[in-house]
């Protein structure tokens, strides 16, 4: 049963690519507000999960549900327009795009995207003043605003990271699943991303599951940690369960 | 003869730049903009050509009652003897032979949307580069659009003009017509949200997916526009020559018109234009020139395609941008935001 | 009716497509370029052989062999430094470098068509469109069945070739360099593997085999400066149902492919009265088959999923 305070729930999830079991019976529920780390040694299965979650792959077994909506089995830009926002480990942005035109792309059934209407300026042009008028906002807010007409190539890995992921606000993001958003940063830097994740909840009230090596900085912003080993669920439980675990030192240590 | 014919040589330029525009705007559509490689564009330019030809030739053959194929002798004798009496049947035939050239390429082209999507970006080339190969074989063994020969007296929609001067000069107006309106066209297409769109997909599918795209009807929207636009160029080609015949298409076409887009600037319609000019001016010269140079040691041909390859290499080798480089989308609140930027700049 | 010469010429075909076909896996594997030069690979080894017998009088086909293999193997290279390394070096898109790739082809092609004209006027020989006989050919009977002369030098080229590449890269240091760099690039360039010098003496071996691949095609057949535009979509469809990784499966494929042209050609031709002047449109139409039914697994940067088309029942469904 889903109950109301669940955002995501991941039922007995099963991915096998030939004889692979990359995926094997993971249950994972993030609840409403939650931020929920997704831990595991290389090869644990931790991406494919992030890939069934956001449709690149149908499970072989399992549900999964999201505010209630089952949503294995549509495709990734449906499920994003459910309001579930992905972000990868090397963030993909788009290169010659400048900072203010990347947000700008994010918000779905624009009316200028419709190739019919695209040519007919008068038609579009009020709805792109008020996208440009909230995303400018937007990155004001979360001190981005110098640069705005930047290319991406200019801009700093730490920054790449945050807009990949603020760049969801200007639409209707629910939950959020972040692959790995500290790694290649710095220390100092990794915590500010995580401190703007913890803001992104408390303000937008929004739910986060979290790909993370880097457990030194992990464990200080989650409320829960689920561990994959070997496509299984390893442990659960609060952050210092879980680092108190024999079974969870034994898998870094060993895998 | 050493005359050389300037006005004749300008209105020919003329029309090849106009058609040689078209096909290079609706390939930088598709390479610049979506990063669709296409490299079967000749099949598209082929598919316009050949609605002209047959289209044209058989309503001619059938109102008089001819019961001759078009690439037969009698056809052929019976073309020249009917096809100018009526100018506007004459203009009809290309009004219809522009509009099912659109819509025939444009419809083959959206349905080549799914091999496009299944392959991914890089066997795309060589996927539509097949394309074309198979439709230009197909059209060298098809009896009823001519067979290797080809199809002869297509139906000039300015044919009753019997001074060849007014009637080419006023068919490169009609050519240049339409390289303006779909000039414009895109233009507004590629500064709108729209615009934006198949930049991130070019940029990144998978990104332009993840954030709610859906990818492959952008893909397919384009196709079709682009490929329709192919299908007009090769209608205007086939009613300026008169004559088609399958070595027209050969793969080497498609090249041609990738120089222009990457000599011109990716992603830029101006840049189309500009590559378009420089590459007809050149081909159109070396027609003129030619027949005067008497027999040479290398085939001039052979050197203009080569010289092609190599343009092509060296550009993206060292000018990856083009002569006129690709400019960010400006959609008109972007226009303004970026101006009170400039502004504040200034102040500061 | 189908009978042992069709057999022999399937095999015969089958040996020259994977001679061509496994390089070309080779490099995209390696490399992750589509190399359009491939195709002048082909004919610059086939007309390696040709200028040397016309010109030079050489009959002796593997010394032309060699000289094929040096050509391809060393234009290859000189693509590799002159083009592909900077534009990877600035981290190029892969679809701009294999349409720099696709320039050099032309540019190959015409360059050869060019010097052909020269040639063709100093030597009053035809050579755009050339058939030759080496003289000197190997024979040699199987089980008292005497083989033609032609076959029997492919059979022997082909030995060599492939058990050479099956030594190249399963015994020597540059060889398993080449497999660790395909497996895993990024580990590779940690490891410490020169990437550059494999990645060349790759691209060496990889012209020079593709080169070898079109001398024994004018061995038998006639040579003009499109045989390699002729042939390259079937090589590429050959590659792409060894999904341009596996080289055994190439190798597969090179005799399917062989197989359908030769023996399904022939059928088609006796039930249904398809012309034979239609090879090339059954060889187009086996590459669109294949690749649309068998994309290529980790086509660089495509959509790493299937569209679906049809959903699952429970769509929309609401608790």
């Amino acid at each position: 049963m889903i109950g109301t305070n669940i955002t995501l729930e991941v039922k007995e999830v099963a991915k096998y690519f030939g004889g692979v079991r990359a995926l094997d019976g993971v249950s994972i529920k993030v609840p409403n507000k939650g931020i929920v780390g997704l831990i595991g040694p290389n090869g644990s299965g931790k991406t494919t999960l992030f890939n069934v979650i956001t449709g690149f792959y149908l499970p072989t077994k399992g549900e999964v549900w999201f505010k209630g909506e089952r949503i294995d089995g549509l495709n990734p830009n449906e499920v994003f327009l459910k309001g579930l926002v992905r972000t990868f480990q090397i963030p993909r942005l788009f290169k010659s795009l400048t900072v203010l035109e990347n947000v700008l792309v994010t918000p779905p059934r624009q009316i200028g995207e419709k190739v019919l209407y695209s040519p007919i300026t008068s038609k579009w042009v009020n709805q792109e003043e008020s996208l440009v008028e909230k995303a400018v906002n937007l990155l004001h807010r979360f001190g981005l605003g110098n640069f705005i007409h930047s290319r991406i190539s200019e801009l700093s890995a730490a920054h790449i990271k945050m807009i990949e992921t603020l760049r969801g606000l200007i639409t209707n993001a629910y939950m959020y699943l972040l692959d790995e958003p500290a790694a290649g940063v710095a220390y100092n830097t990794a915590r500010e991303l995580f401190t703007m994740v913890k803001r992104l909840r408390d303000e937008e009230g929004l739910a986060f599951l979290i790909i993370e090596h880097r457990l030194e900085v992990l464990m200080d912003f989650v409320d829960y940690v689920y561990v994959l080993h070997n496509g299984k669920l390893l442990a659960e439980g609060t952050p210092r369960e879980v680092m108190n675990n024999p079974k969870v030192i034994q898998a870094y240590l060993g895998g | 003869m050493i005359g050389f014919n300037v006005l004749g040589f300008l209105i020919s330029w003329a029309t090849f730049l106009g058609i040689y525009s078209i096909l290079s705007i609706s390939l930088n559509l598709e390479v610049g903009f979506t990063g669709i490689v296409n490299f079967g564009k000749v099949a598209f330019y082929a598919i316009g050509a050949y609605i002209a030809a047959t289209v044209s030739t058989y309503t001619i053959l059938m109102l008089y009652n001819i019961r001759a194929a078009p690439y037969t002798t009698e056809g052929i004798i019976a073309l020249g003897k009917y096809e100018y009496l009526n100018p506007f049947l004459d203009a009809g035939l290309f009004l219809l032979a522009i509009v099912l050239g659109f819509a025939i390429s444009g419809i083959v082209g959206y349905l080549l949307t799914y091999p496009v999507l299944r392959v991914g970006p890089e066997f795309v080339g060589m996927t539509l580069l097949a394309f074309g190969e198979l439709l230009r074989i197909f059209f060298q063994n098809y009896q009823p659009a001519g067979g290797s020969k080809g199809l002869m007296s297509i139906p000039h929609p300015l044919g009753w003009l019997r001074t060849p001067l007014i009637k080419d000069g006023l068919y490169t107006l009609i050519v240049l017509g339409f390289l303006v309106l779909i000039y414009l066209y895109s233009q507004k297409l590629v500064n709108s949200p729209f615009g934006r769109l198949l930049k991130a997909v070019r940029d990144d599918e998978v990104a332009a997916l993840c954030l709610g795209k859906h990818v492959p009807r952008v893909k397919a929207t384009i196709l079709f526009i682009s490929s329709g636009f192919a299908g007009i160029a090769g209608v205007l080609m086939a009613f300026y020559l008169s004559a088609i015949n399958p070595n027209m298409f050969m793969a080497v076409v498609t090249f041609n018109i990738w120089g222009m887009v990457i000599l011109g600037g990716m992603a830029n319609n101006l840049g189309a234009i500009v590559g378009a000019a420089i590459l007809t001016f050149i081909d159109r010269a070396l027609t003129f020139v030619t027949p005067n140079l008497g027999i040479t040691i290398i085939t001039p041909d052979y050197i203009r395609w080569m010289s092609i390859g190599l343009l092509i290499t060296l550009v993206l080798l060292f000018w990856p941008r083009g002569m006129v480089p690709e400019k960010p989308v400006e959609t008109p609140p972007l226009k303004l935001i970026k101006k009170r930027g400039d502004r504040n700049e200034h102040n500061a | 009716m189908i009978g042992g010469a069709d057999i022999i010429n399937t095999i015969y075909i089958g040996l020259v497509y994977t001679v061509m076909a496994i390089p070309l896996t080779l490099s995209y594997k390696a490399t992750g370029i589509i190399n359009f030069p491939h195709i002048n690979f082909i004919t610059y080894g086939a007309y390696t052989a040709i200028l040397l017998h016309d010109i030079l009088g050489v009959n002796n086909v593997f010394i032309a062999a060699l000289a094929a293999f040096l050509v391809g193997g060393v234009i290859s290279v000189i693509n590799n430094l002159s083009v592909f390394q900077p534009m990877l070096r600035r981290k190029t898109n892969l679809w701009i470098i294999m349409i720099a790739s696709m320039g050099l082809w032309i540019f190959y092609k015409y360059l050869l068509y060019s010097v052909l004209d020269v040639l063709s006027k100093i030597y009053r020989i035809n050579f755009i469109s050339r058939l030759i006989r080496f003289s000197t050919l190997p024979t040699f009977q199987v089980g008292g069945l005497e083989l033609s002369s032609a076959f029997s030098t492919t059979l022997i080229m082909s030995a060599i070739l492939l058990f050479g590449l099956y030594l190249f890269l399963e015994r020597t240091t540059a060889g398993k360099a080449i497999g660790a760099i395909s497996d895993n690039p990024v580990l590779a360039e940690i490891s410490g593997i020169p990437k550059d010098k494999v990645i060349n003496i790759m691209w060496f071996v990889v012209g020079g085999m593709t080169a070898v691949g079109g001398l024994m095609w004018v061995i038998f057949s006639i040579a003009t400066p499109e045989i390699g535009d002729w042939l390259i979509l079937v090589i590429f469809a050959i590659a792409v149902i060894g999904g341009l990784h596996s080289l055994t499966l190439t190798a597969l494929g090179a005799f399917i492919i062989a197989a359908a042209e030769n023996i399904g050609l022939l059928y088609l031709n006796q039930a249904f009265g398809v012309p034979t002047s239609y090879k090339p449109f059954i060889s187009f139409l086996t590459l669109l088959i294949v690749i649309i039914v068998w994309p290529p697994k980790g086509a660089g940067g495509g959509l790493p999923y299937r569209f679906l088309t049809k959903r699952k029942s429970f769509r929309g469904e609401n608790k």
